[in-house]
C-alpha cells in the first residue's frame, strides 16, 4: 500500500487497556468477509432457529457495540462454546476470543448476581470446587446426586436437567493412586527401567508435566492410569504437578474471572516445568484446547505463551516422538470388548487437528475396529447440556451422533473428551473408553 | 405555464435544506430542487466532523465562535444527527509546542471548553493512540451524519408545506427584463419521489425569489444568467476504515497540513483529507498516493491505522469562496467563512441570491442569515426559530428498551436502530411484523428500510443514506439484493433492477480506492456471490434468454399436477431472509 516506514512498531494496544477492562476485539472484525460459513458450521445454530450464530455473535457485534454503551446481546448465552466457528473460518476471525469476552461482559453487566440462573452456572463453572467435595465421600455424593427427589427439585429450582444421571465419582481419585503408586520418584524409577528395556539411553530425559484436569481426577481415574502406564512404557517419567481447572467450563459461562484465578495457579506450576524442560500433556482435549488457545486469548499472565507452546494432547505428543503406530500395528488387544468402537472426534480436539487421529492410530491395530461415527458434535458442550433450558438443544445437535452410533456393532464406544463420553453414554446406553485406554490395551500388560 | 412557488431554493446540501426548513417554518411557500439525492454534492462527502471550533481558534477566531455557538445548538435540535464523542488535538514530539501553546489560547478566547491531557490520559481514553503522543487538548468537538440531518431538515419543511424536488436538475434560470423570475427544472423520472422507468421531464418553476444554495456547483447556476459566482471547488479525500480505531476525534495540533484528522463515524473511522484546487467539480482525478498520504500519515497518530482494513475512499469537493480580487495561491489558505451574494446589489440583476463558501457545523446559522435576507425582501416578518425547535426525529431519545423488548431487535440493532431514528423509533419499527434484519453489517432491519423507501421511492442510494444499509464492511454484497427486494410489491421488477444496479455501482465507486487485503477479499467474495449464487452474470431475467424449465423437476414430494404451475414462478426466488 505504501513504502513509508511505520514509525511505531513496538506499539502493543491491549497492554494498555487497565486490567479488569473488557479488551477491545473490533479490530478483529476487520478479518471477517461475512461469508457465514461459520454459520453453516455452528451445531446450535443448525437445531435453533432464534440464535443468531457465531458471525452475528463475534465480528457483527463486535463492530456494531460501541466502546461501553451498548449490552452485549443475551444470545450470547445460547453459544455453547464448541468452537467449531474457530476452525470453520476461513480468514482468521477471532471468533471463540470475541465470544468468551462477550459472554464474561455479558455475565458481569447483564446476568444479575443475586439470580438463580447465575449461581447455576458459577456452580457448574466449578464443577471442581463439587468434585473436591464430593471425592472426600464419593459413595454418599454418588447416591444423593441421583437421588430422586433432590434431583427434581434441582431441576425445578436450579436448572440442572434431571434427565440426565451424574457421574460417578470415584471412590479413590487419580491423585491418591498416584501417591499410593510412590509419585514422581515411583514413576522415575519406573520410566528408566523401560528405557532400559527398550534399549534407550538409561539417562535420557524424557520427562512430561501431566495436565490431568478435573474429570480424570475425580471420575475417571482409569484414563489418568493409562496416560501414566502408557507414557511410562516409552520411557517417560511423569510429574503431576498441582493444578485446578483448565477454565473450560468457566469460559462457557462466562466466569472468567474464575478461570483467571485457577489459570493463574496453572500456568505457575507448569510454567514451573517448562522452563525446567518438561513439556505439558493433557489427556483430555478440552484441557490441551484451554492451554493452548484460550489462555493466551484471554489472559496475561507470566509465562503463558511458553506454556500454550509447549502444552501437548497425550497420544499427539507420543505420535511426534515416538514410533506409536508403528507399535500399535505390532500389537493385538486381546479384550473383546474393545473389538467394536464407535468413535466421535470432540469438536476441541477437532480444533488442535486431532480429528482424524485415533482412528489412523488404530487403523492398524490388530483386534479394534474403530469407525467414525461423522463430524457432528456431540451437542452437550461440558456444562451446556446440563442446564434444563439447553437439554432438548443438546439432544438434538446429539441426535447425528446417536444415530451413527448406533450403526457400529458392539457397544462400546470411544472419544477424548469426558463430557462428549457422558453425552455419549447418555444417548446411546454404550460404556464409552478413551483412547489411552486402548493404547494402554495394546501396549502395556 | 409553469409552476409558482415563492421562493425556489436550488441545492439540497445541508446549506439548501437549512434554508428551505426555515423557510417554511417561517410561513413562506417554497420549492427546493436538487439535481442528486439530499447531500449529492459537497455535504455528503464530508467527514462528518461537527466543530467544537477548535480547528479555528488559531486561524479564525470568529469561525470558531460561530463553531462553539452551532455546535451545542446541533446537540440541542439534532440529538438523533449527532454523537457526542469530544475531539482531541494531539501533539507529537515533532510537532511545536508553541502552536500548542496558541491553540489552547485560541480555545479558551473562543470560549472552547479545553482541557490539557498528558500523553497517559490521552492513551487512557483512546487506547491505540501513538505511545510516544505527548500531550492532547480535549475539546467539544461531535461526530454528525450529514445525511440524516439534511433528510430531517427537509422533512420538517415538506410538514410545514415545502416541496422538495431530488433528481431535479437546473438546467437554466428564467430570466425575464433583466430579472431571474425562476428556473428550467429537468426531473429525471417524473416529479415527486423517484420511480426508475418513469420518464423524465421538464417544469418551469416561477418564484419571487431563487437562492442559488448549489455549493461548488453555484458557479455553474451563476452561468446560467452570465453572473460570475466565483467559487473555488477544492477536491479533499476522504478514507473509510472498517472498524472504529477510535472513539473520539482526533486532530493533529499543527498549523495545517493533509491528512490531520479521524472522525469515528457510526461504525467507522473516516481518515481526511487533502486538499487540492480542482477545475470541475465533477470531473477530477481521484488518486491513489491521496489515499496513501492519509493512511501514512495519520499512522503516525494512530499505528494501528496501518494495519486496519479500508472499505472505500471518496472524494468531495469544497466549495471554496473567496472574494474577487483576493487572489489566494494556496487552497488552504482560503477563508471557510460563507458569503451571501445579493445580485441585484452586486451585479444589478434582481430576483436571485447566491451562498457560498461556509461549513457544515455553521449550515444552520447560514441558512437563518439567507433566510433574513430573503424575508425581508419579500416583505414577511415572522422570526426564526430553527435553534430552538427540535428537527424530526430529535424530539426526544430514541427508545432502545422499546426497540428491544417490544419488538424484539438483538441488542445492538436495537441500538443503531434508536440512534438512528431517534424519536420515530417505535412508528417506524411498529410498522413492520416480522422484522427481519436486512443489513446486518449496519443493523438496519426491514420496517427502517421500507420507512426509507416510503420517502425516496427506489433510489436506494436514498434508501442507503437515510438507513446506512450497504455501508458496512460488505459494502452491499449481501445486502443490496435484499434492499431491492423490499421495493416490491409497491414498484415492478424492472424499476427494482435498475435501482439494484445504481445502488451497486455506487458502492462499487468507492470500494475501487480499497482494493487490497481483506477488502479486496471482500470484493472477490462479493463478485462469486453476485456471479454465481444470484446469476447476475447470466440471469434469464435480464438477458432475455429462455429457460428450459422441463429440466426442473419438481423437488421432492411434488405432485405431478403441481408442476406445471410450480416451474413457472421463477422470477422472485430471492427474497429478505438470505441468511
Amino acid at each position: 500500500m505504501s513504502d513509508a516506514e511505520s514509525p511505531n512498531d513496538e506499539f502493543e494496544p491491549i497492554e494498555v487497556f487497565p486490567e479488569n477492562e473488557t479488551p477491545d476485539l473490533r479490530p478483529g472484525a476487520d478479518d471477517c468477509y461475512k461469508c457465514s460459513t461459520c454459520d453453516t458450521n455452528c451445531p446450535v445454530a443448525e437445531v435453533d432457529d432464534d440464535f443468531p450464530g457465531p458471525k452475528f455473535q463475534g465480528p457483527e457485534q463486535w463492530r456494531l457495540k460501541r466502546k461501553e454503551d451498548t449490552s452485549v446481546d443475551d444470545s450470547i448465552s445460547k453459544c455453547s462454546n464448541c468452537m467449531r466457528c474457530d476452525s470453520a473460518c476461513p480468514s482468521d476471525v477471532p471468533l471463540s476470543q470475541m465470544h468468551n469476552t462477550a459472554r464474561a461482559e455479558y455475565v458481569e453487566e447483564e446476568l444479575s448476581k443475586t439470580s438463580l440462573t447465575y449461581w447455576r452456572n458459577r456452580i457448574l463453572a466449578n464443577y471442581r470446587t463439587s468434585a473436591f467435595f464430593a471425592s472426600k465421600v464419593p459413595r454418599i455424593a454418588n447416591a444423593a446426586m441421583n437421588f430422586g427427589p433432590a434431583r427434581w427439585a434441582m431441576d425445578r429450582v436450579f436448572g440442572i436437567t434431571s434427565e440426565r444421571e451424574f457421574p460417578a465419582f470415584a471412590t479413590e481419585t487419580f491423585r491418591e493412586w498416584w501417591e499410593r503408586e510412590g509419585g514422581a520418584d515411583g514413576s522415575r524409577e519406573r520410566a528408566r527401567a523401560a528405557r532400559e528395556r527398550r534399549g534407550e539411553d538409561a539417562d535420557a530425559e524424557k520427562k512430561v508435566a501431566y495436565f490431568h484436569g478435573c474429570y480424570a481426577n475425580y471420575n475417571t481415574p482409569e484414563v489418568g492410569k493409562a496416560m501414566v502406564r502408557v507414557f511410562e512404557h516409552f520411557g517417560y517419567e511423569l510429574v503431576v504437578p498441582e493444578q485446578r481447572c483448565s477454565g473450560t467450563p468457566m469460559f462457557a459461562n462466562g466466569m472468567l474471572d474464575d478461570a483467571e484465578r485457577h489459570a493463574e495457579v496453572n500456568v505457575s506450576s507448569m510454567g514451573d516445568l517448562i522452563e525446567q524442560g518438561y513439556d505439558a500433556i493433557a489427556s483430555c482435549t478440552s484441557c490441551s484446547m484451554a492451554l493452548r488457545q484460550e489462555y493466551p486469548e484471554l489472559f496475561d499472565i507470566e509465562g503463558i505463551d511458553e506454556l500454550a507452546e509447549n502444552t501437548w494432547e497425550a497420544l499427539e505428543y507420543l505420535r511426534v516422538q515416538e514410533d506409536l503406530s508403528g507399535e500399535l500395528s505390532a500389537a493385538t488387544v486381546e479384550d473383546e470388548n474393545l473389538a467394536q468402537l464407535a468413535y466421535h472426534a470432540p469438536c476441541h480436539a477437532r480444533n488442535q487437528g486431532l480429528d482424524g487421529q485415533a482412528l489412523e492410530l488404530f487403523a492398524d491395530l490388530a483386534g479394534v475396529d474403530a469407525a467414525d461415527v461423522g463430524d457432528s458434535c456431540s451437542g452437550i458442550s461440558g456444562t451446556y447440556g446440563w442446564k434444563s433450558e439447553k437439554y432438548d438443544t443438546s439432544m438434538k445437535i446429539g441426535e447425528e451422533m446417536f444415530d451413527h452410533m448406533e450403526d457400529v456393532e458392539g457397544e462400546v464406544g470411544m472419544t477424548e473428551c469426558p463430557t462428549c463420553a457422558m453425552q455419549m453414554e447418555h444417548g446411546t446406553g454404550y460404556e464409552i473408553r478413551h483412547p489411552l485406554e486402548i493404547v494402554e490395551s495394546a501396549l502395556v500388560s | 405555464m409553469g409552476t409558482r412557488t415563492e421562493v425556489l431554493v436550488i441545492g439540497g446540501g445541508s446549506t439548501g435544506c437549512g434554508v428551505v426548513r426555515d423557510l417554511a417554518r417561517r410561513g413562506v411557500d417554497v420549492t427546493l430542487v436538487e439535481k442528486g439525492n439530499l447531500t449529492n454534492g459537497t455535504t455528503g462527502r464530508m467527514h462528518g466532523l461537527l466543530h467544537s471550533g477548535g480547528r479555528y481558534a488559531v486561524s479564525d477566531q470568529a469561525s470558531a465562535r460561530e463553531c462553539i455557538e452551532e455546535n451545542r445548538v446541533l446537540r440541542d435540535i439534532a440529538g438523533h444527527c449527532v454523537e457526542e464523542t469530544g475531539g482531541l488535538f494531539v501533539k507529537r514530539p515533532e510537532d511545536s509546542e508553541e502552536y500548542f501553546q496558541e491553540k489552547l489560547q485560541g480555545c479558551r478566547d473562543c470560549d472552547i471548553p479545553a482541557e490539557v491531557l498528558t500523553g497517559e490520559e490521552a492513551r487512557a481514553r483512546e487506547p491505540y493512540l501513538a505511545h510516544d503522543v505527548e500531550k492532547a487538548i480535549a475539546v467539544p468537538d461531535a461526530a454528525v451524519d450529514p445525511f440524516r440531518l439534511c433528510v430531517a431538515n427537509a422533512v420538517d419543511a415538506e410538514n410545514h408545506g415545502a416541496r422538495i424536488e431530488t433528481h431535479a436538475e437546473v438546467t437554466d434560470l428564467l430570466v425575464e427584463s433583466g430579472e431571474i423570475v425562476g428556473a428550467t427544472v429537468r426531473h429525471a423520472s417524473g416529479k415527486g419521489p423517484r420511480e426508475h422507468g418513469t420518464p423524465g421531464e421538464e417544469e418551469e418553476i416561477y418564484a419571487d425569489h431563487v437562492v442559488n444554495a448549489a455549493g461548488a456547483w453555484a458557479g455553474r447556476i451563476g452561468d446560467f444568467a452570465g453572473l460570475d459566482v466565483a467559487v473555488r471547488p477544492s477536491k479533499g479525500v476522504m478514507t473509510v476504515m472498517n472498524t472504529r480505531q477510535v472513539d473520539t476525534v482526533v486532530n493533529r495540533c499543527r498549523p495545517k497540513g493533509d491528512a490531520d484528522i479521524i472522525v469515528p463515524h457510526e461504525t467507522a473511522c473516516i481518515l481526511g483529507t487533502t486538499d487540492e484546487e480542482v477545475g470541475d467539480p465533477e470531473d477530477y482525478p481521484e488518486e491513489e498516493w491521496e489515499v496513501d498520504l492519509v493512511i501514512d500519515t495519520l499512522s503516525e497518530l494512530v499505528p494501528i491505522l496501518q494495519e486496519a482494513r479500508t472499505i472505500r475512499s471518496f472524494w468531495g469537493v469544497r466549495p471554496l469562496y473567496e472574494p474577487p480580487g483576493t487572489g489566494t495561491q494556496d487552497p488552504t489558505d482560503i477563508t471557510r467563512d460563507y458569503f451571501t451574494l445579493d445580485h441585484a446589489e452586486r451585479d444589478d440583476v434582481p430576483g436571485m441570491t447566491s451562498i457560498v463558501g461556509g461549513k457544515l457545523t455553521t449550515y444552520r446559522m447560514m441558512a437563518e442569515s439567507i433566510t433574513d435576507h430573503v424575508c425581508e425582501k419579500l416583505g414577511v416578518s415572522a422570526t426564526c426559530d430553527t435553534a430552538d425547535v427540535p428537527l424530526p426525529g430529535s424530539e426526544r431519545e430514541g427508545d432502545i428498551e422499546a426497540a428491544m423488548e417490544r419488538f424484539g431487535l438483538r441488542s445492538p440493532v436495537a441500538r443503531r436502530s434508536a440512534d438512528r431514528l431517534g424519536s420515530r423509533t417505535e412508528d417506524v419499527l411498529a410498522s413492520c411484523d416480522p422484522n427481519p434484519v436486512v443489513c446486518s453489517c449496519e443493523g438496519v432491519t426491514r420496517a427502517e428500510v421500507r420507512d426509507a423507501i416510503e420517502q425516496a421511492g427506489t433510489d436506494l442510494n436514498a434508501v442507503r443514506l437515510r438507513t446506512r444499509a450497504s455501508m458496512g464492511n460488505c459494502q452491499g454484497g449481501r445486502c443490496a439484493h435484499r434492499m431491492a427486494a423490499e421495493l416490491h410489491p409497491e414498484h415492478d421488477e424492472e424499476s427494482a433492477r435498475a435501482a439494484l444496479d445504481e445502488l451497486r455501482a455506487e458502492r462499487w465507486k468507492g470500494q475501487r480506492h480499497a482494493l487490497w487485503g481483506e477488502q479486496l477479499s471482500q470484493a472477490m467474495l462479493n463478485h462469486a456471490l453476485h456471479g454465481a449464487t444470484l446469476n447476475e452474470d447470466g440471469d434469464p431475467a435480464r438477458t432475455g434468454a429462455s429457460v428450459e424449465w422441463d429440466a426442473f423437476d419438481d423437488g421432492a414430494g411434488a405432485d405431478a399436477e403441481d408442476a406445471q404451475g410450480g416451474s413457472t414462478a421463477g422470477g422472485d426466488a430471492e427474497g429478505a431472509h438470505g441468511d
